[in-house]
C-alpha cells in the first residue's frame, strides 16, 4: 500500500502552490468580488487639509441627490461611539481618534464624511456635493519639529510627543573612555513609504437591525485587532462582531489598521437601516490616507570603537513620526528593540526613543515593520564607521558579527536570537556575486572617473513576537505571548479539512499547511482541504490570528502540526478498535480507495470515509469509551514567552530571527545620476525551509520592495502638509521593468525555538535599503558624500553631487 | 472613482464625429481613452457629450506613399510599434515602442496624443524632428496645418471646437538621415522626466542638418535651435556636441515635480541630447542601435 510518494517529506519540497490554479487564472474570490442584494456603496469625502478647524460642514445638497441612502458626518457620530482605544498610556489615551474628523482634520485626505448611494456613481456624485469651510491651522510635517510643540495636533495632550523612552544597558560611559575611536554622526533619516498591495481595502459591513449583529466581509489582515477596537468604538459587545476574510490581494500590514473605515462602514450599515454597505478604496486614497511605513530620524548617534574597529558602544536619540494619530502605536516605539544590536556584538548602548505626531497620513506596521528602520540605521553605522577608519566593508563587518558559535545568543536587552550564521552568509553571497572580480573591476571602473560602489547589507527579520513587549509601552496592557489555533478534522465522509486562522495574501499558506498534515497522516498534500481566511464563527482563531508579522512558519504551522497531531491518535485510537488491533500495529497510507489505515499483522484496513462513518454515521458499534472521539481537532499554539521586565525593558521579545545578506554592486551613472545596479545577490537563512519556492518567491518579493523603497518609492509632503506623491505616477511603486537580475542563495540554520527548524521570514528586513545605501556610500565616499538617508534617486544624488558645499554630518577622534 | 454622468454616441464617420462636436457644444472624443478617461474618472474632465471614434472603419491604417508616411488618427502606439513600414524611420519606432506599458500602447492613439497636446507626450517631441503635417476634419472640409503650428501650448491645439485630426503625415528623411528618441523614466506608467528626440543628415563626416527636440521639459516640446545650430554644417565631435548639449540645457525651461528639480531636469535633458546625438550619428552610418526609453 505504501506507494514512492509516501515517504512522510512533504516538508522542505517546493510543491507548487495550491492556490496558484485558482489566484493565477483570475479565479480568487477577493473582498470586491462581493455582491450583496440591496447592496449600498459608500464614498468619503476628505480633508484637502493637513491641519485645520472644520468651520461648517454642509451635507445638505448630498443627503437630498436621488440615489443617496445617508450621509454621515464626525459630529454626528462622535455622538454615540467613543473614540478608539489609544495603545500607549496616559496622557497619550487622551487623543480622541475618530474615523471621520470631529471639529478638526489633521492630515490631507482625512475623511470627514461619507456618502451612501445605491451606486459608486451616484455616491461619488453626492461626495462633491458636500461643502466644507476650513480655518486652516499651522501644519507640522517634520516630526523633529513637532517635538518643539509649537503647534499641537491633539490640543488635550499637551504635546505632540506620544511617546519616549530609554533603553540603556551595559556600560556606557566606561565603552566610550576606553574607546579607540569614537565616530559622531549627526543626523540619519529613514524615509517614509509604503509597500503598496495591489489591492487596496474593501470593507462590506452589515449591522443587523434584528440581532444588533455586525457581519464584516473585508480584507484587514489582523482581524482578532480590530475587532478589539471596532467593539469598544461602536459600543457593541465584542462577540457581536463577526469578521470573515476571502483572498486577499497583498497587504504588507498595511490593512492592519483599516478599522476605522470598518467603523464608519458599520455605521452607515446601521444608519441605513441595516443594508450592507460598501466600500472600496481608490489607489489614490489608499496612498494618501489608508497608512505608510513608519519614519524616522537618528539624531546625535556617537559610537565607541576600539582599535580594530570593533565596536562597543552606541548612544544616539531617535525620533519615529507615526503622522496624525498612533492607532497601531507607539508599538513600533519598542518593537525595533527585538533586533536591538542588529546582527552585532556590541553590548554598551543608550537609545533615547521618541515618536511625534505629524500632520500626515497616520503610519500602519509595514513589512520589516519597526525594526528595519533600526537595522538600516546600524548598517549606515557600520558602514560609515568602516569608512572613517579605514576597514573593508566586508572586514569590518566580520569583526563586528555575532559568531556562529555563540547562539542561541542573548542579546543587551534579553532577546534570545535562536540560530545563524552570519559570516557564512557572507562567505555564500561573496562566491555567488564574484566578489574578487567585482573588486578588480570596480578599481579599473574608477580609475576611468566612473562612479562604483560595492554594499552589503544584513538584516534580521524577527519573528512570532512576544505581545508582552506591548507592556513596555503600556504596563496596562492586557496582551502577552502568542498563540494561533488551527482545526484538523475529517469530515463526515473521510475528507481531510484543515482550517487556520491566518489571513494569507499571497504567502502560500494553503500549501505549507497542507505539506505539514501530509507528513503527519501520510497522505498526499493534495487530499487535504485548507480553508484559510478570518472569521470568526469558525472558531479556529486566538487572540493573535491574522497574517502579519513573521510568523506562520512557526505559530501557524506549530498550531497546524498540533492539530494534526491530535486528529492522528483520535484516529489511531478509533481504528485500532475498527481492526481488533493494538495502536502501534498501524499504519497510515493511501490505498485504492484513497487514504487508509492498516493493520500490519492482518493486512485488514479501514479508509478515512469507514472511521467517519463509525463516528458520524455508522455508530451502534461504537463502545461508550470512544466516545469522546469527534475527528475534529482544534490546538492552540502557545509560544513559550514570559512577561518582559518593564522597568528595565528587557526580555525576550520574539522567538526566531531569519537573516539576509545582500550585496548590490551600484553605478551612479555620471550623466544622468541613476543609481544603476549592475549585480545583486541575496541570500537568506530562515531556518529549516518547508517549502523552498515559497521561500524564494517570498525573497524576490520582499527584495523588490527594498529596492523599490531604495530608490524609486517616497511619500513626499510638501511643507504645508500637501502629499505630492497621491498617484502611482509619482509614487512610481517599483514594477518588473526596474528590477536587477537577482541572484538568489540559501543557508539553512534550524532553529531551536520551533518544532520544525523553521524561522518566520515574510517580511524580509528590507536589506535592499540598507544595501543599497551602503553600495551608495561606497560610489561616492571619495567625493566626500555620506549617505544620511534611506532614499536616494537620481535627483537627490544629483543635488549631493552639486552641492557648493559638502554637509560635514559625520566626524571623527582618533584617541591611538 | 466613477465619472460623472454623460451621454455617449458612437459615430459612424469622422465628418459625423466632427458635427456631432459642433451640435453638442460640450462634448469630448474618445479615441484610446488613455488621457481622456482617466481625467474624467477623477472628474477633472466632465463632458456631457462623449464621441467614440473608435467604431469608424479606416482610420487606423500606416501607409508609405510618394515619400510621406500617412498614419490614420485612431492607430493605436502598438500598431507603430509592430510596423515595418514605420520601422523604416527609426525614432518613430523608438517612440511608439517606449510609451508606459503594454496596455496604454494597445490602446493609445497618434492622433488622440497629438490632440491631447500633454508637455510630457512623447510623439509631439518626436514628430517635430520630422517634417509633420497634422490633417485636420471639420463637418465641411478639412485641411493640413503643420505640426509647429497645431500645437500652441500646454495641452492647446489649433484645432477648432468642432474639428479634428483625421490623419498624421510624416514626410520620410532622406537618406544618409537617421535619428534617435530617447526618454528616461522611472517606470512604465509614468510619462518621461525628460526626453530628447535627435535627427541627424549626414553628408559623410559632416552633419548637413539636425533637428533636435526636448521633451517635458517645458509647456510644450521645445525645438532645440541652438543646439540644431551647433552641430548644423558641422563634424560630430566632441566638441560640437558639447555645444549642442550645453546650448539644449539652455532653452529647457522644466518644472519641478517629483519627476525631478529643475536643475535635475535641465541637466538629464542635455545628457539625453548627447546619448541620442551619439546613436542617431551611428545609425547615420547604418549601425543598427537598439535605443528607447531609458528606465531609472
Ligand atoms: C498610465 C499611463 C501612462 C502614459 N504614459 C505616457 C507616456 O509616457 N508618453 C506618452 O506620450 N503618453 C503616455 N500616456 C498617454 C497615452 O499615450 C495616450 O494614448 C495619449 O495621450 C492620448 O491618446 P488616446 O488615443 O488615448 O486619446 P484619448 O484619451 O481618447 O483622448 C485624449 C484627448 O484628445 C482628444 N482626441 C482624441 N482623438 C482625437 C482626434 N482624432 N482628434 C481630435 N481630438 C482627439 C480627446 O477628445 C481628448 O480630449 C500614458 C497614459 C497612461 C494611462
Amino acid at each position: 500500500m505504501s506507494s514512492a510518494e509516501d515517504t512522510n517529506n512533504w516538508v522542505g519540497k517546493s510543491l507548487p502552490r495550491k492556490e496558484e490554479n485558482r489566484l493565477l487564472r483570475g479565479r480568487g474570490k477577493f473582498a470586491d468580488d462581493i455582491k450583496l442584494r440591496a447592496m449600498l456603496y459608500l464614498r468619503f469625502v476628505r480633508s484637502p487639509y493637513a491641519h485645520a478647524r472644520i468651520v461648517s460642514l454642509d451635507t445638505s445638497a448630498a443627503e437630498v441627490l436621488p440615489g443617496v441612502a445617508c450621509v454621515l458626518t464626525g459630529a454626528e457620530i462622535a455622538k454615540t461611539t467613543q473614540p478608539f482605544i489609544e495603545i500607549g498610556p496616559d496622557p497619550f489615551a487622551k487623543i480622541k481618534d475618530y474615523p471621520l474628523a470631529v471639529s478638526k482634520v489633521r492630515y490631507q485626505g482625512e475623511p470627514v464624511a461619507a456618502v451612501v448611494a445605491e451606486s459608486p456613481a451616484e455616491a461619488d456624485d453626492a461626495a462633491e456635493l458636500v461643502q466644507s469651510e476650513y480655518e486652516a491651522l499651522d501644519p507640522v510635517v517634520d516630526a523633529e519639529k513637532a517635538l518643539e510643540d509649537k503647534s499641537l495636533l491633539h490640543e488635550d495632550v499637551g504635546t505632540n510627543r506620544v511617546w519616549n523612552g530609554v533603553f540603556e544597558y551595559g556600560d556606557v560611559e566606561g565603552a566610550f573612555k576606553e574607546a579607540a575611536y569614537v565616530v559622531n554622526i549627526d543626523r540619519l533619516h529613514f524615509h517614509r513609504f509604503s509597500s503598496t498591495p495591489l489591492e487596496n481595502n474593501v470593507v462590506i459591513a452589515q449591522w443587523n437591525p434584528k440581532d444588533e449583529r455586525i457581519y464584516y466581509q473585508c480584507n484587514n489582515s489582523f482581524p482578532s485587532f480590530a475587532i478589539q477596537f471596532l467593539a469598544a468604538h461602536l459600543g457593541v459587545h465584542i462577540d457581536r462582531i463577526r469578521v470573515e476574510t476571502s483572498d486577499i490581494g497583498g497587504s504588507f500590514g498595511i490593512k492592519i489598521t483599516s478599522y476605522p473605515q470598518m467603523a464608519v462602514c458599520a455605521l452607515a450599515s446601521k444608519k441605513a437601516g441595516g443594508r450592507p454597505v460598501k466600500w472600496v478604496e481608490t489607489r489614490s486614497e489608499h496612498i494618501t490616507s489608508s497608512a505608510h511605513g513608519n519614519e524616522r530620524t537618528f539624531r546625535d548617534t556617537r559610537v565607541a570603537l576600539d582599535k580594530n574597529g570593533v565596536i562597543t558602544a552606541l548612544v544616539s536619540r531617535h525620533i519615529d513620526d507615526c503622522g496624525a494619530y498612533p492607532r497601531y502605536e507607539p508599538l513600533g516605539c519598542v518593537i525595533w528593540s527585538q533586533v536591538f544590536p542588529g546582527v552585532y556584538r556590541f553590548k554598551n548602548a543608550r537609545i533615547d526613543f521618541s515618536q511625534a505626531v505629524t500632520n500626515k497620513c497616520p503610519v500602519g506596521p509595514n513589512r520589516g515593520y519597526s525594526r528595519m528602520q533600526h537595522l538600516w540605521f546600524l548598517e549606515r553605522i557600520v558602514d560609515i564607521c568602516a569608512h572613517k577608519i579605514g576597514i573593508a566593508a566586508d572586514e569590518m563587518r566580520l569583526r563586528n558579527y555575532i559568531l556562529p558559535e555563540e547562539f542561541p545568543y542573548t542579546t543587551p536587552n534579553g532577546c534570545v536570537y535562536d540560530s545563524g550564521n552570519y559570516p557564512k552568509m557572507l562567505q555564500v553571497a561573496k562566491s555567488l556575486f564574484g566578489w574578487d572580480d567585482w573588486k578588480i573591476k570596480q578599481a579599473a571602473a574608477r580609475k576611468e572617473g566612473r562612479l562604483i560602489g560595492i554594499g552589503i547589507g544584513t538584516t534580521l527579520d524577527s519573528g512570532t513576537n512576544n505581545f508582552g513587549q506591548s507592556q513596555i509601552v503600556n504596563p496596562f496592557l492586557p496582551y502577552s505571548g502568542n498563540s494561533q489555533g488551527a482545526n484538523c478534522k475529517l469530515d463526515i465522509y473521510g475528507e481531510v479539512v484543515l482550517a487556520v486562522g491566518s489571513c494569507p495574501q499571497g504567502q502560500g499558506h494553503e500549501t505549507t499547511a497542507a505539506q505539514v498534515v501530509a507528513d503527519v497522516l501520510n497522505v498526499h498534500p493534495d487530499l487535504i482541504t485548507v480553508r484559510t481566511g478570518f472569521d470568526t464563527e469558525r472558531n479556529v482563531h486566538t487572540g493573535f490570528s491574522g497574517t502579519y508579522a513573521s510568523q506562520f512558519a512557526v505559530s501557524g504551522l506549530s498550531a497546524v502540526h498540533g492539530a494534526a497531531q491530535k486528529l492522528k491518535s483520535e484516529i489511531k485510537r478509533l481504528a485500532a478498535f475498527a481492526l481488533n488491533t493494538k495502536e502501534d500495529d498501524l499504519e497510515f497510507g493511501s490505498g485504492a480507495q484513497g487514504p487508509e489505515i492498516r493493520a500490519k499483522s492482518s493486512g485488514k484496513s479501514i479508509n478515512y470515509w469507514g472511521l467517519s462513518n463509525l463516528v458520524n454515521a455508522n455508530s451502534a458499534s461504537l463502545p461508550s469509551d470512544l466516545y469522546e472521539i469527534t475527528l475534529n481537532c482544534r490546538y492552540v499554539w502557545r509560544a513559550p514567552f514570559k512577561v518582559p521586565d518593564t522597568k528595565k525593558k528587557y526580555g525576550s521579545l520574539t522567538l526566531t530571527y531569519a537573516s539576509q545578506l545582500h550585496v548590490a554592486v551600484v553605478e551612479v551613472e555620471r550623466d544622468t545620476f541613476i543609481p544603476r545596479i549592475l549585480d545583486y545577490v541575496a541570500v537568506d537563512d530562515c531556518g529549516t525551509v518547508i517549502n523552498p519556492s515559497i521561500v524564494e518567491g517570498q525573497v524576490y518579493g520582499a527584495t523588490a520592495h527594498g529596492i523599490g523603497a531604495a530608490v524609486m518609492e517616497n511619500c513626499v509632503y510638501d511643507a504645508v502638509g500637501n502629499m505630492l506623491t497621491s498617484t502611482f505616477s509619482d509614487y512610481t511603486p517599483i514594477t518588473a521593468m526596474n528590477m536587477p537580475k537577482v541572484k538568489y542563495g540559501h543557508i539553512e540554520t534550524p532553529s531551536p525555538h520551533s518544532y520544525s527548524g523553521a524561522k518566520g521570514m515574510g517580511e524580509g528586513g528590507a536589506a535592499p535599503i540598507h544595501t543599497i545605501s551602503a553600495a551608495l556610500q561606497d560610489a561616492l565616499f571619495a567625493n566626500d558624500i555620506i549617505i544620511e538617508d534611506s532614499f536616494n534617486n537620481a535627483d537627490s544624488l544629483f543635488r549631493a553631487m552639486a552641492a557648493k558645499e559638502i554637509r560635514h554630518v559625520v566626524s571623527i577622534e582618533k584617541r591611538i | 472613482m466613477y465619472p460623472r454622468a454623460f451621454h455617449y454616441h458612437r459615430a459612424g464617420s469622422l465628418r459625423e464625429a466632427a458635427s456631432m462636436l459642433s451640435e453638442f457644444g460640450d462634448a469630448k472624443l474618445l479615441a484610446g481613452g488613455q488621457s481622456l478617461i482617466p481625467l474624467m474618472k477623477l472628474r477633472y474632465a466632465n463632458p456631457s457629450h462623449l464621441v467614440d471614434l473608435n467604431f469608424i472603419e479606416g482610420t487606423s491604417y500606416i501607409k508609405e506613399e510618394s515619400g510621406v508616411l500617412r498614419f490614420g488618427a485612431l492607430t493605436r502606439h502598438a500598431e507603430i510599434e509592430a510596423s515595418t513600414v514605420a520601422g523604416k524611420i527609426p525614432i518613430i519606432h523608438d517612440c511608439a515602442a517606449g510609451i508606459a506599458d503594454v496596455q496604454v500602447r494597445n490602446r493609445g492613439t497618434i492622433g488622440g496624443s497629438l490632440a491631447e497636446a500633454d508637455p510630457s507626450g512623447d510623439w509631439a517631441t518626436v514628430l517635430i524632428t520630422l517634417q509633420t503635417e497634422v490633417r485636420c476634419q471639420k463637418s465641411q472640409g478639412d485641411r493640413r496645418v503643420q505640426l509647429t503650428d497645431f500645437i500652441k501650448d500646454a495641452y492647446t491645439t489649433a484645432l477648432a471646437q468642432d474639428e479634428l485630426v483625421s490623419e498624421v503625415v510624416v514626410k520620410v528623411p532622406p537618406k544618409g538621415s537617421a535619428g534617435a528618441y530617447l526618454a528616461f523614466k522611472r517606470s512604465a506608467p509614468v510619462y518621461p522626466t525628460a526626453s530628447a528626440a535627435v535627427q541627424l543628415t549626414m553628408d559623410g563626416e559632416t552633419c548637413k542638418d539636425a533637428a533636435i527636440a526636448l521633451g517635458c521639459v517645458g509647456l510644450t516640446a521645445i525645438k532645440a535651435k541652438d543646439a540644431e545650430a551647433a552641430l548644423r554644417g558641422q563634424r560630430v565631435t566632441e566638441k560640437t556636441i558639447a555645444a549642442a548639449v550645453e546650448a539644449a540645457r539652455a532653452v529647457a525651461d522644466p518644472q519641478s515635480d517629483m519627476r525631478g528639480s529643475v536643475d535635475y531636469k535641465r541637466m538629464l535633458a542635455g545628457s539625453l541630447v548627447k546619448r541620442a546625438i551619439d546613436i542617431a550619428d551611428r545609425r547615420a552610418r547604418g549601425e543598427q542601435v537598439e535605443a528607447g526609453h531609458i528606465y531609472a
